[in-house]
Formats: structure tokens, sequence, C-alpha cells
């Protein structure tokens, strides 16, 4: 199996240098090309923070260990860098662009991805067939593409945004962090759908999710439990239905 | 030469070697009654300074020191001015449309006109005493009979000279409607525009300003704006500033029912200094003001805003006035002054202000640059987009070319 992203000891910390906090301590975790793991964690386990790690947000540092997409050192490159890359974060919280279209946002971004692969730019109708299509597929009307990105958008609706992104600029590896929170059970069957169409065999995906229920969408290949800044424990798709049965406490105090 | 230059320097405290020259250039002129009483209200300030609260942060005497000519003339084009009847002020004089569009008559007068305020407007009064010369018109007037059928775009422009001081009048007769464009593009040391606007019942003007100098001029652009009984007044600047630039708009409801809206953008680079100041007097019942000014500023580049809604204690009732002003510190060493006020007599008024300055938000540039955006090209587009929002209300075939104008200096300046 080809090697898609892979953690190895990845220690970092959350904050200014004296009020440091170290978060991740120690984490590894392998997703090879095809496959879609899952991780659940209690909350504050560290499961946004990995994701930020790993998209290099400022403000965390890492303190040991490695990174590594598709054999390339993520932990020195520069946000945008690791975004072209193929790298996408949807984020728990998706932040709002006033005066930012949600076509123009991503139109630049998709141009943006492109000329640092040394690409063409998207022709104008490319962009808006490709755009029509996957809005009509995620209910996003073409009205509310034309809004600012975020601006005043529902909680669902800002998590079908994320996807939309995510199908628009067809990303190597996606981080999906609680992308079904807020996701009514319509809107929970169309995102995953939206997520099933880029299973690929050169793609690989990392959801973060407090639920089963997205998971009988999503099949994950393989479910790991984040607690404490590293995976205590890994298994297949009927380890969600555990801790869903039992909760934390019953798994982590059999792992401990 | 008619006035004894001696005598004039005795009307100043401690003139300084600009002002100086400004009075020999005053003493060539013809004499009109009413040019003295401008030249007599700039005497009072000479040129403004930071001592005179109007002028802490935007001192024209520090910056002006001598009148020269800039290293360059003109460094930005006009904005575009297909359909426009255009007139263009430089320091060999003006240049007038072959025609004009309908419901717009000119009238070039040789005796200078009364300026109402000059008290006010020290480098309006200044404008109204030197605008004009031997033998050429002093004031061009504007009379506005119609729905003009094209916008109007006046030019100031200059070619490396000392100065250009121009002087417009434009008067919108009852349910006539003008759109104005000015370009005022620097190329001369200092430059200063004034442009007096009286709009009688159920006018409407659209101005469109852009400002744009080099970091070796001085350049004012002073309106005083009077409305008339539900008139329409909507003003849109972007101003890139200069050495030192001031656009200031004094607007009177003078009626009532009258409209205003006042929004501008100012972006400084290291070396620029733009002023955005207006005073809006609500002295008519049931008027309404909506003032949104947006700037950015990066390091070595200094913004000023000073807004003031003034609403007396009977004539301003039914007062509904907004303002509002928000800035970017763009980079360390990025200057912003604001100072909105609002001096309000009246009881039953609706007013408001807001008024902010800080940094980029890093929540919004870290998501951009997770989708691939670079984080120059984030902080760039960001900041357009948030200083677009002021220029929403420009005319339409000018409307781009501000935008465009916004956007390749942030594209350039924006690291
Ligand atoms: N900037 C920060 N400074 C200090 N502590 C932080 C900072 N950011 C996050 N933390 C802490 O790090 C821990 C992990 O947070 P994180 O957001 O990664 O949790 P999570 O697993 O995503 O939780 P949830 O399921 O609630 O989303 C939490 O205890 C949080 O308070
Ligand atoms: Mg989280």
């Amino acid at each position: 199996m080809r090697p898609m992203l892979k953690l190895d000891q990845l220690s970092a910390t959350v904050g200014e240098d004296d009020e440091a906090k170290a978060i991740i301590n120690g984490l590894s975790l392998y997703v090879p090309a095809g496959e879609v793991h899952a991780i659940m964690g209690p909350n504050g386990a560290g499961k946004s923070t990995l994701s930020y790690v790993l998209t290099g947000r400022d403000g965390y540092e890492v303190t040991g260990g490695s990174a590594t997409l598709e054999g390339d050192d993520l932990l020195d490159m520069d946000p945008e860098d690791r975004a072209a890359k193929g790298l996408f974060l949807s984020f728990q919280y998706p932040v709002e662009i006033p005066g930012v279209p949600v076509m123009t946002f991503v139109r630049t971004a998709m141009n943006a991805q492109r000329k640092a692969r040394g690409e063409e730019e998207i022709s104008a109708p490319d962009f808006i067939k490709k755009s029509r299509e996957l809005g009509k597929q995620l209910n996003l009307t073409p009205d509310m593409l034309k809004r600012p990105l975020n601006v005043g958008f529902s909680g669902g609706e800002k998590k079908r945004l994320e996807i939309f992104q995510m199908m628009m600029l067809e990303p190597h590896f996606a981080i999906l962090d609680e992308t079904d929170s807020g996701l009514d059970i319509d809107a929970l069957r169309t995102v995953a759908d939206g997520v099933n169409a880029l299973r690929d065999p050169e793609r690989g995906m990392l959801v973060i999710t407090h639920y089963q229920r997205l998971l009988d969408h999503i099949k994950p290949d393989k479910v790991h439990v984040l607690a404490g800044g590293k995976i205590i424990k890994t298994g297949g798709p009927e380890l969600a239905l555990r801790l869903e049965k039992e909760g934390y406490d019953g798994v982590l105090g059999e792992a401990a | 030469m008619v006035l004894s230059v001696t005598d004039l320097k005795d009307k100043f405290r401690n003139p300084g070697p600009a002002e100086l020259e400004l009075i020999a250039r005053y003493a060539m002129l013809p004499e009109s009654g009413q040019r003295e009483r401008a030249f007599e209200a700039f005497a009072e300030t000479g040129l403004p300074h930071r001592r005179m609260e109007a002028w802490k942060w935007t001192d024209f005497k520090a910056a002006v020191k001598a009148v020269e000519a800039p290293e360059q003339g003109a460094q930005s084009a006009p904005l575009p001015a297909a359909g426009q009847a255009v007139i263009e002020f430089t320091a060999g004089g003006v240049t007038l449309p072959d025609t004009l569009p309908d419901g717009i008559q000119l009238h070039e007068r040789t005796d200078a006109q009364a300026l109402s305020d000059a008290e006010e407007v020290p480098l309006g009064a200044m404008t109204a005493a030197l605008a004009g010369r031997v033998g050429g018109l002093d004031t061009l007037i504007i009379e506005v009979t119609g729905e003009a059928s094209a916008p109007l775009h006046i030019v100031t422009r200059g070619d490396r000279d000392e100065t250009n001081f121009a002087r417009v009048s434009i008067i919108v007769r009852p349910g006539a409607s003008l759109d104005l464009v000015e370009s005022h593009v620097g190329g001369a040391g200092f430059s200063s525009f004034l442009l007096e606007l009286s709009m009688q019942e159920g006018g409407a003007v659209r101005r469109t300003v852009l400002q744009r100098g080099s970091a070796d001029e001085a350049q004012a652009i002073t309106a005083v704006v009077n409305l008339g009984d539900k008139s329409e007044y909507v003003q849109t600047a972007l101003a890139f500033g200069a050495k030192v630039a001031r656009l200031e708009t004094r607007l009177t409801h003078q009626e009532s029912g009258s409209h205003a809206t006042l929004n501008g953008a100012y972006l400084c680079a290291k070396g620029f200094h733009a002023d955005y100041t207006s005073h809006v007097r609500h002295g008519a019942p049931s008027s309404v003001t909506r003032q949104v000014t947006k700037g950015a500023v990066l390091d070595g580049g200094t913004g000023v805003f000073q807004g003031k809604f003034h609403v007396p204690r009977t004539i301003g009732q039914h007062t509904d006035a907004d303002m509002q002003h928000q800035a970017l510190l763009l980079e360390d060493g990025a200057e912003i002054f604001a100072k909105p006020e609002l001096e309000i007599y009246a009881d039953d008024v609706e007013c408001a202000h807001g008024n902010t300055s800080g940094a980029l938000d890093p929540n919004q540039l870290f998501y951009m640059r997770q989708r691939g955006i670079p984080e120059a090209q984030a902080r760039a587009l960001l900041t357009e987009a948030f200083v677009s929002e002021a220029l929403e209300e420009a005319n339409d075939g000018v409307r781009d070319a501000l935008l465009d104008a916004a956007r390749s200096f942030l594209a350039e300046t924006v690291a």
C-alpha cells in the first residue's frame, strides 16, 4: 500500500512560549492511500489541535516526531504549500470571510493551488460548470454561492460549503473535523454522499467525529481513539459501535 | 502691482517661505472684494498646522515648506472618462469639453464669487483667493438645469508644476441631477481644489472622487455642499494620499428631508498621508446622513479620519445619522488617527457611530491559506473586500476602475 499520511511520535504544544501547553503527545498514525480512517475521542482530547498542527496553523509548535504526506515532510511547509500539495481541512468552525463571495474565494484558492503546482488556471466556463454541478449536488443554490463566504450561513450550510470546497479542490488528503455536527438528517446523507464520491485509491481521509451515525454513511477502514494527545486504541468499524455503547470510560478503562 | 506685498504679509502670523510665495502670487492677481475676503480668511490661519485642532494630525505648514515642483508629473491616470464631459485643470489653465451634456451649462466668471464658510475651510479660502489668473477665469460655474445626459468629469493634473489651484461652483436646479466624477492625480507640488455645490429642491448628485498624489506633493480637495429640500447627495471617495493630502467635505442639510451618503476609503503606503475629514450639519429637520469610511495603512503610512455630525437643538429634530469608520493597520509602523464626533443638541434624533481599527483577523488568514491562497494574496484580498464596501455607491462607469486601483495597489504593496 502506498503511504498517504504518516505521523510518527508527533508531539506539539499550543500557546505562547512561556505558556505553551503540550496537547499532542507522541502520536503515531498511518493512513494508506485509498483508505478512510475515523478519529474519535473525548472533548479536549486534541483532535482539532492535531488537524491544525498538520495544516500548519500559527501558534502550534511541533516539539517532536514527524509528519509526512505522500513521503514529503509536511512540517516545514507553509499552510498554503501544504494545501497546494493536496492537504485539505474541513474546519470544525468554518470562518466567515466578509466581502468575498464563495465563487470568488474558491476560484482564487483553486488557481493559487494550480499556480503553486505549475498548472494552468481553470477556465471560467469549466469553473462555472463544475461549481454548478457540485452546488446542486450539495443543495447549495447559485444565489448562495454568490454570497460572501460563510457570512450569515447556517451551521449546516457552512458544513456543506466546506464539503463543496473540498469537492471543488479535489485534495489528495482530507481531514474532516466534525463535519457532521450541525447537519440535519438529510444534509448528513448529502455530505456523506459527497465524501464517498471522493473516495479513491489515490486519496486518503481522516474523519473526526463524535458519532457513529456519520460512520454508517462513510464506512471507515479503521477507527482510532485519540485521548490525551495520542492514539490509544485502533480497531475496525466495530470499535465505533462499541464506543457508542460503552462510552469512552468503558473502552479507555480497558486500554489503560 | 496694485497690492503691497508688505501690507499683505502683515496679515499673517509668521509666514513661512511657502506662504510668502502665495502672498506674492495673490498680489499679482486683479483686485476683487470677494477674492480679498477669501484671502483675509486664509490669512487668519495661514497654511493650516498642527496647533489648530482640526489640523492636529495633518500639518500643511510643515509639509509645504516651499512652493516647489515635484520630481515628476502626475504618476497616475485619471479615472476612465468614456462617455463623459471632461473639464481638466492644469497649471496652465482649464480645458473645457467641446460639447456639453444636455442639462448642463457652463458660466466662466472672471470675477471671483463669495465663498460661504470660508473661515472654516482655510485651504478652500486659499484656493478661492488664488485660483484664477490674470485675464483668465476665476471660477467655473456649472449650472445643472435638468437630468444631465452624461457624467461630468473634473480632472486636476499637473506636469511637474509648482501649484495647481482650481475652483468650481455647481448649482443644481430643482429636480435636476448630475453624476460628477473627479480625478485629482497630483503632479504639482501643491494642488488644491475647491468645490462648492449647492443643491436645490429635489436635486440629486452622485460625486465620485479619486485622489492620488506622489510622496513629494501636497493635495487638498475641499467641498462645501449645501442640500436643499429633499435633495440627495451621494459621495464616494478613494484616497491614496500624498506627502500630505486632505479630502474635506463640509455639508449642510439646509432644508428638510435631504439625504446624504458620504463614503470613502483611504489606502496609504509608506510615505503617504491621507486625511478624510467631514463636517455635517443637520440644519433642517428630518434629514438623513449615512457615512462609511474604511482605511488600510501600511508601515510608514498615515491615515486620518475626522468626522463630525452637528445637530442643533430645534432645527435638527428627527435627524437620522450614522457614522462608521473602520481601519486596518496592515503592518507594524502603520498609523491611524481617528476622531468621530457627534455633537447633538436635539432630543428626538437617531444618531449612531462606530470606530474601530485593528489588524487583519488571523483566523481568516489561516482559513484562506489552508485553502491554498498565499499569505500576501490573502491579506490583499481581505483588505480589498474590507475597503470595497465603502466604494459600492460609486458611479457605475468608474466603480470598477476604483476597485482595480485599490486591488493593484494592494497587490503591489501588501506582503
Ligand atoms: N490556544 C490554546 N491555548 C491553550 N489551550 C488550548 C489552546 N487551544 C486548544 N487548547 C486546549 O487543547 C485541548 C485540545 O483541544 P482541541 O480543540 O484539540 O480538542 P478536541 O479534541 O478537538 O475537542 P472537541 O471534541 O471538543 O472538538 C483542550 O483542552 C483545549 O482547551
Ligand atoms: Mg475539535
